[in-house]
């Protein structure tokens, strides 16, 4: 009687506890300002991803010096070996998941990356640093499982070409490569005269999820995209491009991950506690009852804990840290216009060739007297 | 059968513990040029850079064209070609050559500055102009032109695969002579790297 009411009001005081007031979350409208505290109050492991994030929007919105400052923060980190990195080895570790580890992404996001400052360094004029970024860019994708899939992006062949071509090399290896896999897209010939660049992007990228009992694989929702062609006109002039590149085909191409082998072990381990706590929970239980049997009824119990605890707290999942704002579809178009002051539209359209008037652009440009006026373009 | 079964789901962690998995990367190695290396590619790092800039500088000193030339030799710099697939600082490699080259050839050589020619130039005019002073020092065309060009080229072979990655980069340095497009020297260095990733990273 004693104890139910104290138990009466242990409930009535813990139920009564006023809960504690949050105080709603305030963030800067300014979402490369607002990615700047987010990097910055961001795990050391997540900082990179925070950062490939706020790039992409810095680009959007045309701040270059922003997302040039990112991606050269990120990119010697992810470019450096981590044969010995403490973090990296603690992943293999029963109890640490695997985002533990440094975000780097995996090889399509790195490539992005470098494909992105690619695209900068020829903003400002830096052809062989820009091909030089390409390069690495196509690099990440070689370790494919299938051959068949190492350093198929159309893009970042041609561009090497296509860079190579303005410099006075010669770029045909590259152009020839690039056409060897174009397989829906008929690549132009390089026009090493041509002195409007436009890099184009469509739609949302793909997303890693994870697969398996323990959620030990990992694999990626499709990316998405309203718009699968796009018409530049500047000058006169009149282009129309179709996606080069799709993301989720390179992130979904790359094949299995060693760290999965890994994973996979701790998985069976996983299951393997459980199996083990199921079996000898209950049997233990009832030899607890007679006294003949309590010591090996208690072993038994025991041991349904010791691998219940062992199972429950086994990290198992992939990691699904994820670049969220890549676009789906890459594409490029390369065009010649007057030097001076010149207006572009970049009209989209959508599957059923309808014209997606939202997402239609129109930008006031200075075409430059010397050297590659270059334009990146989203569509959202 | 429950006990067989308990020690069977023992036996498996305990083999499952001891997969033939072998996680652990390879630190990265540094490897002569001529020596065989397991896979293939690193970067360019602060390191090389001085090597091979002391070596090169070294090498230019001893050229009977500059060692035994009448008055001093004037050089302009060139930035350097980068093939490589590493975006690099350009002028860095000739900066720390020339910086290494003042101080060996002990005023045997004159740099002239190229890469600053617009504000030189601006300068000039406001001199010319009067609107600053010194105008009245400047007789005709005072610009010196070059007896060499210094520049170079980084070149590099990269490979990557499931056993690692490597990287062999070319650093070729010439001097040129503007006048009849001789090739009045020329060095190289190279480096090969390779390495390997963590298995988290793989």
């Amino acid at each position: 009687m004693c104890h139910s009411r104290v138990a009466l009001a242990f409930l009535i005081v813990t139920g009564c506890a006023a809960p504690p007031i949050q105080k709603a979350p305030t963030a800067n409208p300014d979402l490369v300002i607002e990615g700047r505290r987010l990097i910055a109050n961001a795990r050391a492991e997540d900082k990179n991803l925070w950062r490939y994030r706020v790039v992409m929007e810095a680009l959007k919105r045309g701040q270059f010096v922003e997302a040039r400052t990112l991606l050269d923060e990120t990119l010697p980190d992810i470019s450096m070996l981590r044969a010995l990195d403490p973090k990296a080895r603690s992943t293999h570790r029963l109890f640490t998941p695997e985002s533990a580890k440094t975000f780097v992404g995996e090889p399509f996001e790195r490539a992005m990356a470098y494909y992105h400052r690619g695209i900068l360094y020829w903003m400002d004029g830096e052809l062989d640093n820009a091909r030089a970024c390409f390069r690495t860019a196509q690099l990440f994708d070689a370790d494919a499982q299938k051959e068949a899939f190492a350093c198929d992006y159309l893009l970042l062949d041609y561009l090497d070409g296509y860079v190579s071509a303005k410099l006075g090399a010669d770029g045909s290896d590259s152009l020839k490569r690039a056409r060897a896999n174009a397989k829906q897209i008929t690549l132009p010939d390089f026009d090493v005269s041509a002195n409007v660049i436009v890099f184009l992007q469509m739609g949302f990228g793909p997303v890693k999820t994870t697969v398996g009992r323990n959620g030990e694989r990992l694999a990626y929702q499709e990316g998405h995209s309203t718009a699968v062609a796009a018409e530049v006109r500047i000058d006169g002039v009149k282009t129309r491009t179709a996606p080069w590149d799709n993301l989720t085909y390179q992130a979904v191409t790359r094949g299995g991950r060693l760290m999965e082998l890994i994973l996979r072990d701790k998985s069976r381990i996983k299951t393997t506690g459980d199996i083990i706590g199921d079996l000898t929970f209950e049997p233990g239980l009832i030899l607890t009852l007679p006294e003949s049997t309590q010591n090996i009824g208690f072993a038994l119990v025991g041991t349904a804990f010791l691998a219940k605890a062992v199972a429950g707290s086994t990290e198992t999942r992939a990691d699904t840290r994820t670049w969220n704002n890549l676009p789906q579809f890459l594409a490029f178009t390369a065009m010649r216009a007057q030097p001076g002051p010149q207006h572009i539209e970049i009209e989209f359209f959508d599957a059923a060739n309808k014209s997606l008037p939202a997402m239609k652009r129109t930008l006031a440009i200075e075409v430059k007297s010397r050297g590659d006026t270059v334009l990146f373009v989203a569509d959202k | 059968m429950k006990l067989t079964q308990i020690v069977q789901a023992a036996a498996m962690i305990v083999f499952v513990g001891c997969s033939n998995i072998n996680p652990d990367g390879v630190d990265v190695t540094e490897l002569r040029p001529d020596e065989r290396g397991f896979v293939a590619g690193l970067g360019i790092e602060s390191q090389d850079l001085v090597a091979i800039a002391e070596k090169m500088a070294r090498s230019l000193v001893g050229i009977p064209e500059i060692a035994n030339a009448q008055g001093q030799p004037k050089i302009v710099l060139e930035p350097v070609l980068n093939e490589t697939r590493f975006p690099i600082n350009k002028s860095l490699f000739l900066d720390r050559i020339r910086v290494t080259l003042s101080k060996n050839a002990q005023g045997k050589l004159v740099f002239l500055s190229r890469e600053r020619i617009d504000a030189l130039e601006k300068e000039r005019e406001l001199k010319l102009s009067g609107k600053v002073t010194g105008g009245e020092n400047i007789k005709a065309n005072e610009f010196q032109g070059a007896d060499f060009i210094l520049t170079g080229k980084l070149s590099g072979i990269s490979s990557r695969g499931t056993k690692g990655q490597s990287e062999y980069i070319l650093y070729n340095f010439q001097l040129l002579d503007p006048r009849t497009s001789k090739i009045v020297w020329e060095d190289f260095a190279e480096i090969k790297k390779q390495g390997k990733d963590d298995a988290a990273y793989r």
